[in-house]
């Protein structure tokens, strides 16, 4: 046998069986996910609110009649507008650092403090997602709506809403893939996430190839797995174009 | 036809751009029950306008409209309850393309809890199988030719049970083999005594069926009459040059 194939099996015995040190990737995954997952719950449902509140004084505010009511959403707009700006203009990187040692520094849970993290920057751009396809569905279905008598709440749950969430799949999808992918930044910060896992191998073992390989492939895989998800939901949602 | 005003209409202005465009510029107008009321005019003349305001659609900017001897333009009043009883027809159908026939016709009687989902399902398959589309009730709005799909947007407004419908320019988006058969669904409905507001530039439609015609421009109404007094002798210069166009 080759020198270099011996190299290559001693090296992989020392990256991933030795010590049972794939356990650090295996660990790495579950926290990967989980970080990714729960992340992405709080960014779509930061983002749902966002939206909701933008595009509702988008529509709405002239409809409106109580003038409480019409000072909150006016209010609660221009919240949301400085909370997209400062999001959306500032690297993802100096947010969580700002999260984890100046926000929540007294707090040990690193996971959670990850979570809030990537969820606070996820839905930024979920939010202007969602508008989006807000925006694009004709006025004509909201006045159609509205003319058989369903008020705003309804008529955007039953007939605006399913249309934008079918529209912006495929960017929503976009953005999970993102999320997940960025969470590799997490490590920076004591998180034991799929990338942090390869780096402790590293650390210990001083190999590059065969940890930063396995978690490319790793990271590979998750992907091509979730998006073939999204093209399973997307052809199930496409049933009325027929 | 008795001489119950369903709607009273006084005053009504609509502009745009804070006064720079005057799409409505006092209109005043009474509808009887069981009226059908055809209204043409030139494009921009505010006739749609119009028609939208009556169930708000178009906020007015002057104005009232009473329906039913409410004052609808009052902020106080709850427009989705006037809105249940007034039906609208679109030029471009409307239909929610993410439901079947059968859920496009039932969802606002379900939600409003007008009827159970079974009365509503049986009453929207009688009223498909009136316009003759009672096998398309699975079916979704895109498998639908124009005039099938605006056949079941008026049965769509029907299935609310209104007192009124509008028609904002029904066969204007239609290839013009497909308009008869919308024609035909509305003839049905103003013999059946239905009181409808039609924009249209359908005049046979409307020598046949009005009952009054109108002819706006200008965001005001021109003339009015029967469709004889119009059509056979208008007697405002507008009227005469519009028609001298259209006809």
């Amino acid at each position: 046998m080759p020198e270099w194939i011996v190299k290559l099996q001693k090296d992989f015995v020392t990256a991933f069986i030795e010590d049972n040190r794939w356990k650090y990737l295996v660990e790495g995954i579950q926290n990967t996910i989980i970080l990714t997952f729960f992340a992405l719950i709080l960014g779509v449902v930061l983002g749902v609110i966002i939206a909701a509140v933008r595009t509702t004084y988008d529509k709405q505010y002239e409809e409106i009649k109580n003038p409480v009511g019409k000072i909150f959403l006016a209010i609660g707009n221009w919240i949301c507008k400085v909370y997209l700006t400062v999001i959306r203009g500032t690297p993802a990187m100096v947010q969580i650092l700002i999260i984890f040692f100046v926000i929540m520094a007294s707090s040990d849970n690193k996971m959670l403090c990850g979570i809030i993290a990537f969820g606070i920057n996820s839905g930024a751009y979920v939010a202007e997602i969602i508008r989006g396809g807000i925006m694009s569905i004709d006025g004509g279905q909201t006045e159609a709506g509205r003319s058989l008598g369903l008020n705003y709440v309804q008529t955007m749950w039953f007939i605006v809403l399913p249309q934008t969430f079918k529209n912006i799949l495929p960017a929503l999808a976009n953005e999970f893939i993102v999320l997940l992918k960025e969470t590799a930044i997490a490590g920076y910060v004591g998180v034991t996430d799929l990338t942090r896992g390869a780096n402790i191998i590293r650390g210990i073992t001083y190999q590059s190839l065969f940890p930063l390989l396995a978690i490319a492939a790793i990271y590979l895989v998750m992907v091509m797995f979730f998006t073939w998800l999204v093209e399973l939901l997307e052809r199930r949602l496409r049933k009325s174009e027929r | 036809m008795n001489d119950k005003k369903l709607i009273r209409v006084s005053g009504l202005k609509k502009h745009y751009k804070d006064g720079a465009i005057k799409a409505l510029n006092g209109v005043d107008m009474e509808v009887s029950k069981g009226e059908v009321i055809v209204i043409i005019g030139p494009s921009g003349c505010g006739k749609s306008t119009f028609l939208r305001s009556l169930n708000l659609l178009e906020v007015p900017t002057e104005g009232q409209i009473y329906l039913s001897d409410v004052d609808i333009t009052d902020r106080k009043v709850n427009i989705n309850i006037h809105r249940q009883k007034v039906g609208m027809v679109f030029q471009h159908f409307n239909l929610f393309p993410n439901m079947t026939i059968l859920k496009n016709m039932t969802l606002a009687p379900v939600q409003l809890k007008k009827a159970t989902k079974e009365a509503a399902e049986k009453k929207a398959l009688e009223m498909l199988r009136v316009v003759g589309l009672e096998d398309r009730a699975e079916a979704y709005p895109n498998q639908l030719s124009g005039g099938q799909k605006q056949r079941v947007a008026i049965v769509r407004a029907l299935c609310m049970e209104p007192e009124v419908m509008l028609f904002d320019e029904p066969t204007s988006a239609l290839d013009p083999e497909m308009v008869g058969e919308v024609l035909d669904v509305m003839k049905k409905l103003a013999a059946e005594g239905m009181t409808m507001l039609v924009v249209t530039h359908e005049m046979g439609f409307a020598r046949e069926v009005a009952d009054r015609v109108i002819f706006m421009d200008e965001g005001v109404i021109m003339e009015q009459g029967t469709p004889e007094e119009i059509f056979n002798n208008p007697q405002n210069e507008r009227t005469k040059a519009f028609l001298n166009k259209v006809l």
